[in-house]
């Protein structure tokens, strides 16, 4: 685990703030905590546009805060940069650690055909890529999940590395937190197609706390401990179809290995 | 013991007057299928005919999350943060979670007694309510379907009010001022405490008592229920932070901004969640899914000293609770050879 132990003290750890494929949300969100001033105060950063037009690209960095998908060649060479200058990369929100809803082709259409599909044969300036997860390319340091993350947790992100320790990653569904809240359970009571079981917890079930069934925006969760098959099982009994399951399950959750192979353990194989 | 009567009626001014002594919880219905004890605003939306609250009592002494102490590492200093001496008062609650809140007294108040959990639990009030099973209940074979020791008050249904039983000083003490509201025990109101007593007996699934199955379990650890039933668990840990006898808990440091300060929290951690059995180099005493869910049929039905009974106090609500609807009276019943009551 790479931490900044040696800077306790007075030194300002340098900090980059950069967005690939996305759409801002995740450093707007980081521009507008209520402590963002202290955070300033205690940092120092060196690439932030939403901040500062003084932001540099790429910059020489303690920690890189990365939102967005890599959805073009830009973005690959982006990233590999920001990876070469900085010595902790943390992987912000839905799109940098799962790939995004922008993902929900994967392994159904290719590049080439959505290109097609959304441009014809218009040319645009930039080399599109299928979207992927920033550690489909880059080793990634730390991962905040959320789409945006919530705001104590880009704090705790922050205040750990300023302290010298690093941020532990989630490991537990929505679902847990959901109960801790005592909300009433809605996929028990009415079915309804709820994945706090298989989501990566931290929002504290902030969707199903106003009877929204969670969409899965935090992405799975992780150390494969998602288990879609189970919760597969349960949509079933419950009237569910297969592809209306795997639908749901892949938009924020498209890049999962394991998912086809476990909703095909409960459903069978093709529809 | 002492016992005395109240009416409907004076059960709910009894409750307003309790609100004036501290911070009154109740089961109040939240939803469709579920109860949860809830602050008592309006007396009359205290729910008396439920069957188990969503979150266990064990939240008002042992709370989900609560900061232990804070630090300042530059000053090298630490201030403990103990929880206020609060009155909290608990209406409603049935014997299996008030023997739940004396297992749970065994493992905080032993002798190293929990600070944080002491203060709050020697301000608490728990007031009993008598209770008919339903299907998921199964407290009888825990050998605790009628509690004699761990409330102040309990409150016993009668046809035309309650029978109320006085457990403790601080019980004598609910009743001596507010006498006005209570009157004394007929042969008819005991006869009737018998009567409901006996049709709960009867609405039971399961009769006898599962003293010998902490045994089976040992006896029969590569049972197959365990793999089958494994398969179908979402690992979602519903069922440990629904237990009213769980106490796993997990302690973090959360740092301030400013680089030397913080908090140490200590929250609910569940056996059913990877990092449980996760210790330093990464090894995992708990792998596998099926070993997290294996590891809780042993834990529950391990056998407390203090309360003479097994962990589980049989209230249902993993079972109740469980989005994938795992059976786990079924589960324990195949294991143990027990067979339900013919009707």
């Amino acid at each position: 685990m790479v931490t900044l132990a040696e800077c306790l003290g007075d030194c300002k750890p340098k900090i980059g703030v950069y967005a690939l494929t996305s759409c801002y949300g995740c450093q707007l969100m980081l521009a507008t905590v209520q402590k963002i001033l202290d955070i300033a105060k205690n940092v120092s950063f060196e690439s932030f546009y939403m901040l500062s037009s003084e932001s540099r690209m790429p910059a020489d960095v303690d920690i890189a805060f990365v939102e967005g998908s890599v959805s073009t060649e830009k973005d690959l060479e982006e990233l590999m940069e920001i990876r070469k200058h900085s010595r902790i990369v943390v992987a912000m929100g839905a799109c940098a650690v799962n790939g995004g809803v922008q993902s929900w082709s994967e392994g159904e259409k290719t590049c080439d055909e959505l290109h097609k599909a959304v441009y014809g044969d218009e040319k645009i300036d930039m080399k599109p890529l299928q979207a992927t997860p920033i550690d489909k390319h880059v080793e990634v340091d730390y991962y905040i999940h959320g789409c945006p993350p919530e705001e104590d947790e880009l704090m705790y992100s922050i205040s750990t590395f300023l302290f010298g320790t690093f941020p532990e990653r989630v490991d537990y569904p929505v679902c847990a937190e959901c109960r801790l809240k005592g909300n009433p359970c809605i996929l028990i009571e009415r079915g309804a197609p709820c994945l706090g079981p298989v989501t990566t917890a931290g929002c504290d079930a902030r969707c199903i706390s106003f009877d929204t069934p969670c969409v899965g925006c935090r992405g799975p969760v992780p150390f494969d401990t998602a288990w879609f098959d189970s919760l597969a099982m349960v949509f079933k009994k419950k009237g569910l179809s297969k592809d209306y399951v795997r639908d749901r399950m892949r938009i924020f959750g498209a890049h999962e290995d394991k998912l086809d192979e476990m909703l095909d353990k409960i459903y069978g194989g093709n529809e | 013991m002492r016992y005395v009567k109240i009416s409907p009626e004076n059960t709910y001014e009894f409750l307003s007057r309790l609100k004036g002594m501290g911070t009154l919880y109740a089961p109040s219905k939240i939803s469709e299928q579920f109860y949860d004890f809830q602050e008592v605003d309006d007396v009359k939306d205290v729910e008396f005919d439920y069957h188990r609250t969503i979150r266990p009592p064990r939240r008002f002494f042992y709370p989900v999350e609560e900061t232990m102490f804070t630090f300042d590492t530059h000053k090298v200093e630490l201030k403990e943060k103990l929880p206020r001496k609060e009155r909290v008062i608990l209406f409603g609650v049935h014997n299996c979670d008030i023997v739940a809140l004396r297992i749970m007294d065994a493992e905080f108040l032993d002798e190293q007694p929990d600070p944080y959990y002491q203060i709050r639990r020697q301000n608490g009030i728990i007031i009993g309510l008598s209770c008919m099973p339903d299907e998921y209940c199964f407290c009888n074979v825990r050998r605790i379907e009628f509690v004699d020791a761990g409330f102040d008050l309990f409150f016993h249904e009668l046809p035309d009010g309650f029978l109320v039983r006085v457990g403790t000083v601080t019980g004598h003490k609910l009743i001596d001022p507010n006498m006005d509201l209570f009157s004394e025990v007929s042969k008819k109101d005991v006869d009737n405490i018998s009567e409901f007593e006996r049709k709960k007996a009867d609405a039971f699934k399961v009769k006898g008592n599962w003293d010998d199955l902490r045994y089976l379990l040992e006896l029969r650890m590569d049972h197959p229920m365990y793999e089958r039933e494994a398969d179908k668990c979402l690992g979602c840990g519903n069922c440990t932070l629904t237990c009213p006898t769980c106490r796993c808990y997990d302690v973090k440091d959360k740092p301030s901004i400013d680089g030397r300060t913080g908090e140490r929290i200590r929250f609910w951690d569940s056996c059913q969640f990877r990092t449980h059995g996760l210790v330093a180099g990464g090894h995992n005493f708990r792998e596998t899914k099926q070993d997290r869910f294996y590891n809780r049929y042993q834990c529950k039905n391990a056998y407390c000293p203090e309360t003479t009974t097994a962990y589980c106090v049989g209230c249902g609500r993993c079972t109740y609770f469980c989005p994938a609807d795992i059976q786990f009276r079924s589960n324990l019943m195949e294991i143990g050879g027990y067979q339900e009551v013919k009707k």
